[in-house]
């Protein structure tokens, strides 16, 4: 059986190594905080880290992530409790709450990268990243508050 | 005080306790329900021996944020402990629990959550705390009088003696008597300690870990998924089908025939995917959606608009509007046109049934706008009744409007797919059934006209909409009831905040050429369009102010006024820019009062308009959960910006053209204005605020773009190809 890395455990799965990452993690793996949104990469509700790199599952075959560390929302944190996460709610940020996962997976890359990323930054990445109740001013809120207490 | 009433004990044994309340024309109804769970004073509530308080959410929540609002109201009265207040999802179609705003529905649109609960849940919680009160003061031999109450605890502040509503919960008495809850009897607002205050959304946490359970994350044991493979054009059938190659797709089941398509079943999603690909149809072909064309569609509603020999139903009158525009000094008549759009939720439909042996019972697990109609879809398609379907009503990730219909297709495929394969089993829809099987907000045509007086103020108001009704196609039987007033279709167009003498709006019910569905702000959301560019148009044409003209026609809402002069000092309405422009519009939903500027840019070259700022003031009364408030109208004003910039759906040959986010899309982070919106604190009864911040938003821009350009922008939305051919 192929196996990969998920939120640091050595998981094993019997897929087509062409099956999206995505299902792979949701409905073989149970891991439902990522969402499916598009299957097309246009919306990110998929974002997971895989070695690090915000990537969007729905397009990754999982025969590509044989070996590699796929981190998804439920492995950002052991308790949940990231500061990205501690801003989302002190930001009050989620609405529907569905694009919130990959939102933070994407922000979380983000700093992980540039720990104090101009407004600007933060819009141009998050922009891959779409929420239909329209908290885009909350999310840059959130990802400020989270850079300056992190 | 009206009718004293009985309550009475059952099999109260420890922390388990039922008591029964009946109460009279308070709103609350009487209801026996005999647990294990706690004292009961209500249908609303139990209260444990341990002190927690469930309370019952009776809509479903899809980001609104009335999951928490709702039960809030609740606990203020009872003068709960809120960290001790946990939230029960209403899983049925009890009509006790419905929205009186939809006639007893339990049905979660238009705004109306806290509007339609509001007394209602603050008399539960008021009659909860007094018969608490009630116990207590028989326990300690005191006058109830003498009690008052801190947050989970009755006091006897005379002798010091304090006792927790869970403990008194567990010393309810085999009978005893409250009385009804009058106005008088509750909280004046100035005692308020959780009704208007910072208090957290409930769900925030869950959302911003990923454990939020939403419908598409159903797992159950011996779980199916099915991919459909639907008719592209509406209303065909599939005559034949080849399904060899699909059969051979490792994990596919089963094929199942629907009324419209045929589901693939298999052990896996991925499989079931494979399958639907692999599946061809042939589709009859005599369905008359085949010839439904947007384009022609929409100029044939702009005929109708234009053709005063056109029957239409009247949605709006004062006054005589015909004679007054006749005997105007100038007369203005002007068409908007606005395409169909699409919700764009970002959770594609999903839902799980488990149907049973028998085929007359499910357990279903789904989540929509609406327990009531649900449970119709599933009572419907099963040919049974309330009492063998087991309902899970879970958070929407997005709804918009887009989960109301009276059949509700997805709940229904599931159902038919579980039923022929007796296992549980999950439709999981794609984003391109989800954009091409989707259902819009119409397509309609306007025609305004109105005449100005010489010294230039408004007389006379004809607004007349051509467009489908879209409660005829989505609810008929509401439509039966209602026929032909759709307050879906038409709202806005009263354009009652204004002081117009003489106003005629009225609905020319043109033919459904797509799939419709009520949309964030329905009517409003074009109705509101037209009527605040129109008004624009004729401000300049009366030589003043966009809002100096406006002020002038609320001379009799001060609250009104109110919205527009603060807007316009928080936007500095009266300082010139360079390279940008302002426009103002004054719309609202409902009794709700919003007034807006939007700060535009122009790339002349591409005919790309940018957004980077919109101001906004609101008036919605009273403000339950203030800083959910302005998370809903800046929610609703991004909501705007997109659809008024870049929303679209064309149909060509009964086909939707479009099919995910790239061809369909909608505002990005990097496109989303800067926001400020202020909220009035009013004492006036709560208007509702969900759907607020949309209708003033397209106006708004198309005003700014005429301060801009000089040039006028009628067809939503505006696409850089219009801008274009309007700058041209």
């Amino acid at each position: 059986m192929a196996h990969f890395i998920v939120n640091g455990q050595r998981t094993a799965h019997d897929a087509a190594p062409e099956t999206p990452l995505l299902w792979v993690l949701r409905e073989h793996l149970g891991l439902t905080g990522t969402k499916f949104g598009c299957g097309a990469g246009m919306c990110g509700a998929c974002t997971v880290h895989v070695d690090g790199v915000a990537t969007f599952s729905c397009l990754t075959p999982v025969g590509d992530v044989d070996g590699l560390a796929v981190t998804t929302i439920e492995g950002l944190s052991p308790d949940g409790a990231h500061p990205l996460q501690r801003a989302w709610i002190a930001e009050q940020v989620p609405q529907c709450g569905y694009c919130q996962s990959g939102q933070i997976m994407r922000a979380a890359a983000l700093l992980a990268e540039n720990p104090a990323p101009s407004r600007a930054e933060i819009l141009d990445t998050m922009s891959a990243n779409l929420c239909r109740c329209g908290t885009y001013n909350r999310i840059v809120a959130a990802v400020q508050r989270a850079a300056k207490e992190a | 005080m009206a009718a004293a009433l009985e309550i009475s004990r059952r099999g109260f044994i420890g922390g388990a306790a039922a008591l029964t309340f009946a109460i009279g024309s308070g709103g609350l109804v009487g209801i026996a329900k005999a647990d294990s769970t706690g004292f009961g004073p209500n249908i609303w509530l139990r209260i444990a021996g341990d002190g927690a308080v469930t309370i019952v959410f009776p809509m479903t929540e899809m980001g609104q944020g009335s999951s928490t609002a709702l039960p809030l109201i609740l606990a203020e009265e009872l003068d709960a402990d809120w960290d001790k207040v946990r939230i029960e999802q209403l899983d049925e179609d009890d009509r006790a629990y419905g929205n009186r705003l939809f006639g007893g529905l339990l049905y979660t649109a238009g705004s109306s959550a806290v509007m339609g609960y509001f007394d209602t849940l603050r008399k539960a919680g008021a009659q909860a705390r007094l018969a608490l009160m009630q116990i207590a003061a028989e326990h300690w031999s005191e006058p109830v009088k003498s009690l008052s109450t801190e947050p989970g605890v009755v006091v006897h502040a005379a002798s010091g003696r304090r006792m927790g509503y869970g403990e008194i919960a567990l010393l309810a008495p085999e009978t005893m008597t409250v009385p009804e809850i009058a106005d008088e009897d509750l909280k004046p607002r100035s005692a308020y300690r959780l009704i208007g205050k910072a208090v957290p959304r409930r769900d925030v946490p869950a959302k911003s870990t990923g454990s939020e359970q939403f419908a598409i994350d159903v797992r159950l044991p011996e779980m199916l998924y099915a991919a459909v493979l639907r008719s592209p054009v509406e209303g065909e059938t599939p005559e034949a089908i080849d399904e060899a190659e699909t059969l051979a797709v490792p994990g596919v089941v089963r094929t199942v025939a629907l009324p419209d398509g045929v589901a693939v079943v298999a052990e896996r999603l991925e499989a079931a995917f494979t399958g639907r690909d692999l599946l061809s149809a042939t589709w009859s072909e005599t369905s008359p959606a085949r010839a439904f064309d947007s384009e022609a569609d929409l100029a044939a509603y702009a005929e109708a608009a234009a053709d005063p020999n056109r029957d239409a139903a009247v949605w709006s009158a004062k006054g005589d509007a015909s004679t007054a525009i006749a005997a105007a000094d100038r007369t203005l008549e002007r068409e908007y046109l606005s395409d169909y759009a699409y919700h764009a939720q970002i959770e594609p439909m999903a839902v799980t049934a488990a149907v049973d042996a028998d085929g007359k019972g499910a357990e279903v697990w789904a989540a929509t706008q609406t327990q009531s109609l649900t449970m119709h879809t599933v009572t419907t398609v099963l040919d049974t009744t309330p009492d063998r379907v087991r309902l899970h009503m879970l958070t929407m990730g997005g709804s918009f409007g887009r989960r109301t219909a009276l059949m509700q297709e997805y709940v229904r495929d599931a159902l038919l797919a579980s039923k022929a394969t007796g296992r549980p089993v999950k439709v999981v829809w794609t984003r391109e059934d989800d954009v091409r099987f989707g259902a819009f907000r119409p397509a309609a045509a306007q025609r305004l006209r109105a005449g100005l007086t010489a010294g230039g103020k408004l007389a006379g108001w004809h607004h007349r909409v051509a467009t489908p009704s879209v409660i005829a196609y989505f609810n008929p039987i509401r439509w039966g009831q209602v026929e032909p007033n759709d307050i879906i279709s038409m709202r806005g167009a009263e354009n009652k905040f204004y002081d117009i003498a003489d106003l005629t709006a009225e609905h020319v019910i043109t033919e459904a050429r797509a799939r419709l569905a009520p949309w964030r702000a329905i009517g409003a959301s074009y109705t509101a369009f037209a009527a605040e560019a129109f008004i624009d148009e004729l401000a300049v044409e009366a030589g003043a102010d966009p809002i100096e003209f406006r002020l002038g026609l609320l001379q009799h809402n001060p609250r009104g006024r109110r919205l527009l002069e603060k807007v316009a000092e928080m936007a500095g309405w009266e300082r010139a820019r360079s390279d940008t422009a302002l426009g103002v519009a004054f719309a609202g939903y409902g009794d709700t009062m919003a007034a807006g500027i939007a700060e535009i840019t122009l790339d002349r070259d591409s005919g790309m308009i940018a957004v980077p700022r919109f101001w906004a003031a609101v008036d919605a009364g009273l403000i339950v959960a203030p800083d959910n408030a302005l998370a809903q109208v800046e929610g609703g004003i991004v909501y705007g910006v997109s659809s008024a910039l870049k929303e679209r759906i064309t149909i060509r040959n009964g086909e939707v053209e479009q099919s995910n986010y790239y061809d369909y899309e909608i505002l990005r982070a990097n496109e989303a204005p800067e926001i400020a919106v202020h909220l009035e604190t009013v004492d006036a009864p709560p208007t509702g605020i969900g759907e607020a911040g949309t209708p003033m938003v397209p106006a708004a821009i198309a005003n700014a773009f005429h301060a801009l350009t000089g040039r006028r922008l009628r067809h939503m939305p505006f696409t850089a190809e219009r801008v274009q051919a309007a700058l041209a």
